[in-house]
């Protein structure tokens, strides 16, 4: 299964321009690097805020970052999506992009716990007070989550593969 | 010097030990998110961008924005000790630590700048000016150009 959709996408326009394309793959990765500090440099601000630190900044002022986040997490999904169709046989079968890919999906799901639990009630809380527990939670669970989604996308030179 | 640096018992670690080298740039790639993404959203707030957020909590976000490049300089500092006569002519690399000494300095500016201005500014009796504006395009400049010459130094 993986087999063929490795030699499909080798096959494809999509592959060989990528490759052929000179100084692409390395602007790419600056590209997916700038992606990256504007998705957890947001984040980062959110989630400690959410875990009930700093709390001289509104907590609901905070999510107004939301869409900056929002456009890091899309630099970085077309432009590792172009390198995944890029070198196909290179991230299907290595562990470490496997488990960096199921680290997203479970970032995913945890920021709809937050949309669901949290932010309906949110408004109610004193915008400069502390946090419950579960938000708490949900926000600790972002930090190592995203931080977790950017060691694994370094290592996966040093993983192995299979 | 950089040969003996080469020859010190941490950068043979860095360079020869299987985990010495992802190690180190692990904690290289957490700083830099940390740098770059916390003075990223701070300029973007200077140009007027999220124009609800208050201006002091900025302060303690820069405290753990300059801890990010205490970790960055550690850990950059025993990259380049694995291999520090390559490094010390490759232009890309070069780059990179102008980019941050400027990108560091001018962060202590705005930093400062923010002190003096922050009960104006979240009382809105006063906003950032075009000297504020300009510093923030440049950080951003800069941060942007540590980027390009740290990656590009894999393929120079």
């Amino acid at each position: 299964m993986t087999e063929i959709l490795i030699r499909t996408i080798e096959g494809s326009t999509i592959n060989s321009w990528i490759l052929t394309t000179t100084w692409l793959w390395p602007f790419l990765e600056i590209i997916h690097f700038i992606g990256l500090s504007l998705l957890l440099g947001s984040m980062l601000v959110i989630d400690i805020r959410l875990a009930g630190y700093i709390r001289n900044m509104s907590i609901m002022r905070t999510h107004d970052l939301l869409p900056m986040a929002a456009i890091g997490f899309f630099i970085n999904m077309v432009t590792g999506l172009l390198f995944l169709m890029g070198d196909p046989a290179r991230y299907l079968i290595n562990i470490g992009f496997q488990i960096k890919m199921a680290l997203i999906l479970m970032a995913g799901l945890n920021a709809l716990l937050f949309a669901l639990r949290i932010k309906p009630i949110m408004t109610q809380w004193d915008p400069y007070g502390d946090t419950n527990t579960e938000a708490k939670l949900i926000a600790y669970i972002s930090l190592i989550l995203w931080f977790s989604v950017l060691l694994l996308g370094r290592l996966i030179p040093y993983v192995g593969t299979g | 010097m950089l040969e003996w640096l080469e020859y010190t018992s941490l950068s043979i670690w860095v360079a020869e030990s299987i985990w010495g080298y992802p190690i180190m740039l692990s904690l290289h790639i957490i700083g830099l998110a940390v740098v770059v993404g916390i003075f990223t959203v701070y300029n973007f707030r200077l140009l007027g961008l999220f124009n609800s957020l208050e201006f002091e909590p900025f302060l303690d976000f820069f405290r753990l924005a300059w801890l990010g490049l205490l970790v960055n300089f550690v850990s950059g500092f025993t990259l380049f000790s694995s291999q520090a006569t390559f490094y010390v002519t490759n232009i890309p690399f070069l780059v990179k630590i102008f980019s941050i000494i400027a990108g560091s300095l001018l962060a202590f500016k705005i930093q400062s700048r923010l002190q003096s201005n922050i009960n104006a500014w979240d009382e809105r009796t006063a906003q950032p000016t075009k000297k504020d504006h300009s510093f923030a395009v440049i950080s951003l400049a800069l941060w942007t150009s540590a980027i390009f010459g740290g990656r590009l130094i894999a393929y120079l």
